[in-house]
């Protein structure tokens, strides 16, 4: 690094070209775009810090230094009464293990009945599956608002009006998008080792499970995560269908719990709910950014 | 081509039997393995909707009850009644109003972000509220939005020590323009996303072609950038209809008072089959919220068709 030693002074090719003179030119829409976009970025991050501090202020502090740190809670020794709150009295305590188990089951089984669904669509050679792809991919389209009176009816009369019609639905529902997304990643894997594990003796049947199966883990991976940050955060057939609120899944007990805490003004606890709803997806997302931002562009992106 | 395959046809089989065979083995698999997808498909979105359809030419009050068939008066009754006037034209807004400043949006994140450091960080962030719950959200904002003397929420708190007057974000009249700016800001990081990655696969030399040539960001985004990824954009535009129309719980939390429907003004298609269904005020009408089911499957149909026509284009093969 140091100019003074004579390796330096040999002049090399550079690795990469200089960029273009006209490039770093300051341009006021380059400044202007560049702003906007920084001014966006600290909006959200504002709005996590927001969010997270408040869950543990007192209602006071939320309206009053809604950009302070939080100092009521703590100093007097409970910083994680909000919490507590929204645990116990609002019963996201009993609302976090259904949505696990829920949303955990559900997002499994999507994905077992819907990857032997993409392959035989994308694999077998048989005639009229692209059309069919076609007519699954259609249901991504179809608001649940124009499903649900029907299956309302039909659900409460067999008494599968509970979580398990829930867990049903969520599975039926969250089809057109896993086959969508799966057969993308199907219809990019290689025939050559299929052809393989066929000269090799391999029935189709094991073909699947042993070859394509963990050939397509990426791609069932995202299938995971995205049904699951989808499932995590549906509302409205958890409103239709949950009726006991022992059974109530987090965004259903959020749901029920905002009109109450409005009344009340127990907005801490409210928003310690929202924490509790959130926060899990948020670490799942960290984890996870670059297979859903990946599975986002093969689904959308052809 | 049926003309042409019935003669070498048994030629075919008869040199290539094993892969013949092996082919046949492979089909027969196909039911097994498509079957229950299809079938849950089949029973839990076709038949509904089917049901819906017809459910929609009756008159029926709800559980208990019998649909009796009543024609259309369902939809012109429908047509006439100011909720669902105030749903129809808030819906049309969202998808028209909030598609044009999300796309606005997006289009120029792609021009700025394409060689902006930690780039890759600042689209991660962007995406963040799309993983939280449209309840969730609808909550956060209507704090945002909030307006109460004394307890005002966030926007309301920074205009106040800003030195303007507080303003009713959340009055009727304001709440379809605050909902569609805050639709934008949470879905612009989703669409940004997307065509980040469609630009991230333009080859770079277009671009550093352009810059020797000192191209402005304007005339890169207009030349390279939209060009190579109309594809995506398209697409991307198809899914925003579908999203933006069936918007439901984002509004029914932010412009209401919690559990119960919002007012009438400031309702979406969405919020109207869920109040006629399961509504708090008033007697349930499965019949109405039928038909708006069935508007809203037809409103998005036109809409979808409507926009693939409008951007197709020959295929760009780079």
């Amino acid at each position: 690094m140091t100019l003074s030693s004579s390796e330096t002074r040999v002049r090399k090719v550079p690795r990469k070209p200089r960029p273009a003179p006209g490039s770093r030119r300051l341009n006021p829409l380059r400044l202007l775009g560049s702003s906007i976009v920084w001014l966006f970025t600290a909006g959200n991050v504002l709005v996590l810090y927001w969010l997270v501090t408040a869950a543990f202020k007192t209602p006071v502090e939320i309206f009053t230094k809604p950009f302070a740190l939080p100092y009521q809670w703590f100093h007097l020794g409970k910083p994680f009464r909000n919490f507590a709150y929204a645990w116990t009295n609002a019963g996201f305590g009993d609302a976090v293990l259904t949505t696990v188990v829920l949303v955990g089951l559900a997002t499994v089984a999507t994905v077992a009945v819907s990857a032997p669904c993409a392959y035989a669509l994308t694999r077998l050679g048989v005639r009229g599956s692209g059309p069919l792809t076609n007519v699954v991919a259609i249901g991504m389209g179809v608001p649940f608002q124009t499903v649900i009176i029907p299956l309302f009816v039909v659900l409460s009369r067999i008494h599968l009006d509970n979580e398990y019609g829930l867990f049903v639905l969520y599975v039926a529902l969250s089809i057109p998008f896993t086959v969508f997304l799966l057969t993308g990643f199907f219809r990019s894997l290689p025939d050559e080792l299929e052809e393989a594990a066929a000269l090799d003796g391999a029935s189709p049947v094991r073909t699947f499970f042993s070859v394509m199966l963990p050939l397509a883990r990426g791609g069932l991976i995202t299938a995971l995560t995205l049904n699951a940050i989808g499932l995590w955060n549906e509302t409205l057939l958890a409103i239709v269908f949950l009726k006991d609120q022992a059974h109530f899944t987090l965004s259903r007990a959020l749901f029920t719990f905002y009109g109450a805490a409005s009344y009340q003004s127990e907005y801490g606890g409210l928003i310690a709910g929202v924490a509790i709803v959130v926060l899990p997806m948020l670490v799942l997302y960290l984890v996870l950014a670059r297979r859903i931002i990946s599975g986002l562009t093969l689904g959308a992106g052809k | 081509m049926a003309t042409l395959t019935t003669a070498p046809a048994p030629r075919v089989s008869e040199t290539r039997d094993a892969g013949g065979a092996h082919l046949r083995r492979k089909k027969r698999l196909f039911w097994p393995f498509a079957a229950p997808a299809l079938a849950l498909y089949l029973a839990f979105l076709v038949l509904p909707t089917l049901a819906t359809v017809v459910l929609s030419f009756t008159a029926w009050a709800g559980a208990g009850d019998t649909p009796q068939p009543n024609g259309v008066t369902n939809y012109t009754r429908m047509w006439a009644s100011d909720s669902f006037q105030y749903a129809f034209r808030n819906t049309l807004v969202y998808v028209f109003l909030g598609g044009v400043g999300t796309f606005a949006l997006a289009f120029l994140f792609t021009m700025v972000l394409r060689d902006m450091r930690g780039g890759k960080v600042v689209r991660a962030i962007l995406f963040f509220p799309n993983i939280v719950a449209p309840v969730a959200l609808g909550m956060f904002l209507g704090f945002v939005f909030k307006y109460q003397p004394g307890k005002q929420g966030l926007a309301n708190f920074v205009l106040e020590h800003a030195g303007a007057d507080a303003a009713k974000f959340l009055a009727p009249a304001n709440v379809t323009g605050v909902v569609t700016a805050s639709l934008i800001w949470a879905s612009s990081g989703f669409y940004i996303t997307i065509l980040m990655a469609a630009v991230d696969r333009i080859p770079p030399y277009l671009y550093e072609d352009a810059e020797l040539g000192g191209a402005s960001p304007w005339q890169k985004f207009r030349n390279i950038t939209l060009p190579m990824t109309w594809d995506v954009v398209g697409v991307a535009g198809v899914l925003w209809t579908i999203n933006a129309l069936k918007i439901f719980e984002l509004v029914f939390v932010l412009a209401g008072p919690g559990t119960y429907a919002p007012p009438n003004q400031a309702w979406t298609l969405g919020i109207y089959v869920f109040d006629r269904t399961f509504g708090s005020n008033g007697t349930p009408d499965f019949g109405a919220a039928c038909a708006c089911a069935v508007a809203m499957i037809a409103l998005v149909s036109v809409l979808v068709v409507l926009l693939r026509r409008v951007m197709r284009r020959d295929a760009l093969q780079f």
